[in-house]
């Protein structure tokens, strides 16, 4: 466990970041920082560049500006595939489950950054590999159970509905076992009753694992209860950020959501 | 979970009963056809792991096969070694090959790898006759046959059988552990989303290379059996069409499937000969027929169809979709 005294240092700091894709500039210059331990919200109208910036975070989209920093250590130019490694799990916005992997498998499949994929072993050392599984096993096991999943670990993945994909997405990012957990619209399609179920949930994960939360999400009243504070882009630029009260009231962020022009 | 343990169990008990009645129900020379159809069948278990469980197109598994039994033959009859002892050396140089020919795997997908590993299996024929010196050009090379032990003596046929089929064993074995676990998540992973796969940690290089070596190393060991089997080769057994079969082959039988690549092997061996036998100049007509039925019903192959069926009968006990993707 690192102990931070004295200065603050957040768990997660963008500084400066700018992402074009062609003519479009999809982030302008945008900043953002996660505490240690905190769930920090990313809102927005939908074009603000939310889904971009994580992209940009896992290292899918490379910024043409600005630092990324877990930690202290900078990552934006890290492999695509070291991020997990490192500590960033995400899920994304429209899915990115395995429909043709048990849920079971597609949660095992989060700790595979720990195995990583070792052939010789597979072939030289099967008892090894074994000895292995079955513990990795047992993790994703208690992952699903405490996600309230258990009886659906041996079912296609394909075959589960859409909010319990998006939690399945949950289960497998708490398998890489990260410091900071991307969730992207993860309440997209629920209830407004399962809505506030999921709220209670990562507030229970995010204490049991001492887990930093950096959250996309459109549902309002999740993000506003939950969320230690908020930070809103708007047209690729950072237009506020602040506890959710501040957030609330803000001026700004009312006239970008409901569209008046200043 | 306790499901796919009896299911795996059953399969094996089943695999080795018919292997057992073969020898017993075949003649002699029927007995050597199916240990030829079992070094296909190493061939195409291979296939299986790479384009069944990995997803990369290889044209080229037949050229690999084919290198595998010229090290075989090479060692065997330049320096003498015996024939079973070339076979570790056929698969180790052959996965060396297939890393190779894996490489633009690495940039290129589907159609594109499609034609440049067909390119591989175009160019290997007239290779094999331009490195005369070597391979011994069109006239080919003879292995020595291969001595059966004193309890065997009289039963040469029944040896090679034992011999090709734990070599089959071995390479099922092979991809048995690769497909268990990690490594076999990761491996279909990378098959049905690379994005997501790297995204988790999965080095999308190194599986790629790793499924092309084992399934170019089975291949080999495959042409080496083969070799030994034929007793004698020439570039004339390694044309660019074998490639072509080995891949209908592995369709056929299911290419998600292990008991599947034996099916598939059991196919190109005999069915050409059976669909000519009903009608010499309608024999291709009619394999051709054998094949589009196949693939109207069984779009999964044999063993996906087998899968589907008793799927059908299990569900009725046991409602609870299950995800069966275990390697059977």
């Amino acid at each position: 466990m690192q102990e931070h005294i004295g200065a603050y240092l957040p768990v997660l700091a963008a500084n400066g970041v700018s992402v074009r894709f062609g003519g479009v500039q999809a982030l302008d210059n945008v900043s953002l920082d996660v505490g240690d331990g905190e769930i920090c919200g990313l809102i927005g109208p939908n074009g603000a560049g939310k889904t971009t910036f994580l992209n940009a975070i896992t290292c899918l989209t490379r910024p043409q500006r600005g630092s990324i920093q877990l930690s202290g250590r900078t990552i934006s130019d890290a492999a695509v595939r070291d991020i997990i490694g490192l500590g960033i799990a995400r899920t994304f916005q429209n899915v990115g489950v395995y429909g043709s992997l048990s849920v079971l498998e597609n949660v095992m499949l989060g700790a595979h950054h720990k195995m990583g994929g070792k052939f010789v072993r597979a072939l030289l050392n099967p008892v090894g590999a074994w000895a292995e599984e079955k513990a990795v096993r047992r993790q994703a096991e208690a992952i699903l159970e405490e996600l309230g999943m258990s009886a659906l670990s041996a079912a296609r993945a394909d075959s589960l509905p859409y909010p319990l994909q998006k939690r399945m997405e949950i289960a497998r990012a708490l398998a890489a076992e990260p410091r900071l957990l991307l969730l992207d619209e993860p309440a997209g399609g629920l209830t407004h009753g399962e809505v506030s179920e999921f709220g209670k949930l990562i507030t229970t994960i995010r204490h049991s694992r001492k887990l930093s939360i950096l959250l996309i999400e459109h549902h309002m009243g999740l993000v506003m209860s939950l969320c230690d504070r908020i930070h809103v882009f708007h047209l690729g630029r950072n237009l506020a950020s602040g506890r959710p009260k501040e957030i609330r009231t803000n001026e700004a962020v009312i006239a970008a959501y409901l569209g008046r022009s200043e | 979970m306790r499901n796919s343990v009896v299911r795996t169990a059953a399969t094996i008990v089943g695999f080795l009963l018919v292997a057992a009645l073969l020898p017993v129900c075949l003649s002699g020379f029927q007995l050597q056809q199916v240990s030829i159809a079992i070094s296909y069948a190493i061939a195409i278990l291979g296939l299986n792991l790479l384009m069944g469980f990995a997803g990369q197109i290889c044209l080229a598994q037949g050229t690999l096969f084919g290198i595998g039994a010229y090290v075989t033959a090479i060692l065997n009859a330049t320096y003498g070694v015996h024939p079973l002892a070339t076979l570790p050396a056929a698969a180790a140089v052959t996965a060396l090959a297939g890393l190779v020919v894996g490489l633009p795997a690495l940039r290129l997908q589907g159609l594109q790898l499609a034609i440049i590993t067909f390119g591989v299996a175009a160019a290997f024929p007239q290779l094999l006759l331009k490195l005369g010196t070597w391979t011994g050009g069109v006239s080919g090379l003879p292995i020595d046959s291969l001595e059966p032990p004193a309890f065997l003596a009289d039963y040469s046929e029944l040896w090679l059988y034992l011999v090709s089929l734990g070599c089959a064993c071995v390479a099922a074995m092979i991809v048995r552990l690769v497909l268990f676990g990690d490594v076999g998540r990761a491996l279909r992973a990378q098959r049905d989303s690379s994005q997501i796969a790297e995204a988790l940690g999965v080095n999308l290089t190194k599986t790629k290379l790793w499924a092309f070596a084992i399934s170019s190393a089975l291949a080999g060991l495959a042409g080496g059996v083969f070799a030994i089997l034929n007793g004698f080769i020439s570039p004339q057994s390694f044309l660019a069409p074998l490639s072509i079969t080995i891949v209908i082959g592995s369709i056929v039988g299911g290419s998600t499937s292990i008991v599947g690549a034996f099916v598939g092997g059991l196919f190109i061996t005999f069915v050409p000969t059976w669909t000519s036998n009903i009608n010499l100049a309608l024999g291709n007509v009619i394999y051709a027929l054998a094949l589009i039925g196949i693939m109207l019903l069984a779009r999964g192959g044999v063993a996906g169809l087998v899968d589907r069926l008793t799927a059908a009968l299990t569900t009725r006990s046991n409602p609870n979709g299950k995800a069966g993707q275990s390697a059977n």
